[in-house]
């Protein structure tokens, strides 16, 4: 059966996807800690036990 | 018969064909980034990348759509999609409402507040899963498995969330209230029955439907067994029945919150990524308010790879990829271009579904099925609301030359 897609194109994209993926990497205080700079701030477990929500919102009782 | 015995009947079965190029590529992919994220970050984080993959084979080969299963329910009168949603949702109250208030430190739920913003929020995102075409999960398993209409979905949804959080803080500003846990009303074992009661009324209700219409009900998500394959074969290259499919995803999202301390969520990745993106192009997103609360301003100050949602997702994309190259599916769905109309929809609805679930505090997994399981009362709201922007959707989707 005749392929339904490129698989260069595949490739290419998922090659985009983890460079982005590096450079983001590469640029984040995680990496720098890692990399054996103190007195960066790595947030490896991202999560606030004081919001109101899973994204990070406040209650609205606390807002003006 | 034996297990092994089992086995082997599976492998012999004939005419199976895999694509090897894909599952070999999404193999590769799996390494390359579980690797780095070893490497990077920490254990735990490579347990969560790797749950999300076990989700994206289960989503892809148990053809789990919550998007299909309320459109097969309104249009064909059909209920088994629709029941086998309501069967995960209790088995998952049942097993993450006491692991949730049992005590444990470090336990957060999916609770959220009630109000404007999640009334028109999820009514706006059940709008947008029937034009773009799935939901939270359902649009990334579908890109995982190379289906080119719900890229451009990926992409709108990306933009629509990074816009609901713009206007969010004003939605919060509307009236609402704070979240409502329905264990502090009906205490553990109360909330569970309590919601146990309310799915079953619901189920109630799309038997009746189903009846009226077809005089019987197709008990399709009642079944054990694959269709004519053996168990192996079933397993690795699917359909999986429902059954199969609710197992892992109740497992699945009971098993994130017992290592990631919450349950399982996709949207707010999207949010991530798509802020990065204008972050990279040079906007300052600390100019708008959602970004200086503390999760968001953390996660988007941070690497993705510390980002549970968006390692989660990642996993998700490559099983879904995997799982279709074992279907030897892979792009299948891609094989007929969608025109014009449909473009639009995908753009449209990609829209209408990252803003609507930013709104609407998550998608069908963030909001729905995590929020039913944390015994939120924002979950009931948020599924009535997006199952009625649901039934406006479905009515335009011929307008957009979409099939129903």
């Amino acid at each position: 059966m005749e392929r339904a897609y490129s698989p260069a194109r595949i490739i290419v994209m998922l090659g985009i996807i983890l460079v982005l993926i590096m450079v983001d990497h590469l640029n984040s205080p995680t990496f720098a800690f890692n990399s054996g700079q103190g007195n960066v701030e790595t947030a490896l477990s991202q999560r606030d036990e004081t919001a109101c929500a899973p994204c990070g919102a406040p209650c609205p009782s606390t807002r003006d | 018969m034996t297990d092994s015995a089992i086995l082997q009947r599976g492998l012999q079965q004939p005419g199976w064909q895999m694509d090897r190029f894909i599952v070999a590529t999404a193999l590769a992919g799996f390494a390359l980034l579980g690797g780095l994220i070893w490497l990077e970050t920490a254990p735990f984080m490579v347990a969560l990348f790797v749950i999300g993959t076990v989700l994206g084979i289960a989503l892809y080969h148990g053809a789990f759509g919550f998007t299909a299963g309320w459109r097969n329910l309104v249009v064909k009168k059909r209920g088994a999609g629709m029941r086998a949603q309501l069967m995960l949702f209790g088995l998952s109250s049942l097993i993450m409402v006491p692991m949730l208030y049992s005590g444990q430190a470090g336990l957060v739920g999916a609770v959220a507040p009630v109000g404007t913003s999640l009334v028109v929020g999820s009514f706006i995102f059940g709008l947008g899963m029937q034009l773009g075409g799935g939901c939270g999960s359902g649009t990334l398993f579908t890109v995982g498995a190379g289906n080119i209409r719900m890229v451009v979905t990926l992409v709108f949804f990306i933009a629509g969330t990074v816009l609901g959080s713009i206007h969010l803080p004003w939605w919060l500003d509307q009236p609402g209230f704070d979240p409502v846990p329905l264990v502090n009303t009906f205490g553990v074992s109360g909330a569970i029955i309590v919601q146990l009661l309310g799915l079953g009324l619901i189920a109630r209700w799309v038997n009746r439907v189903e009846r009226k219409a077809h005089g019987n009900l197709e008990r399709d998500e009642l079944l054990w067994k694959g269709q004519g394959h053996g168990v192996f074969k079933t397993l690795l290259s699917g359909r999986w029945p429902f059954t199969w499919a609710i197992l892992i995803l109740a497992a699945g999202n009971a098993l994130t919150l017992a290592i990631s301390g919450a349950p399982w969520s996709i949207t707010f990745a999207f949010n991530v990524w798509g802020a990065k993106a204008l972050e990279m192009m040079g906007v300052n997103m600390s100019q708008f308010e959602f970004w200086t609360w503390e999760y968001p301003a953390m996660a988007l100050k941070d690497s993705v790879l510390t980002n549970a949602p968006s390692v989660m997702n990642f996993g998700l994309l490559l099983g879904a990829m995997l799982a279709a190259g074992l279907a030897n599916r892979f792009n299948e769905a891609s094989r007929n271009r969608p025109e014009g109309r449909q473009f639009l929809a995908s753009v449209v609805g990609g829209l209408l579904l990252g803003y609507g679930a930013r709104l609407g505090f998550g998608c069908n997994i963030g909001a729905l099925f995590s929020g039913i399981a944390s015994a939120s009362l924002h979950a009931w709201i948020w599924f009535a609301c997006a199952f009625a922007g649901s039934l406006l959707g479905i009515r335009l989707r011929p307008w957009f030359r979409l099939p129903n």
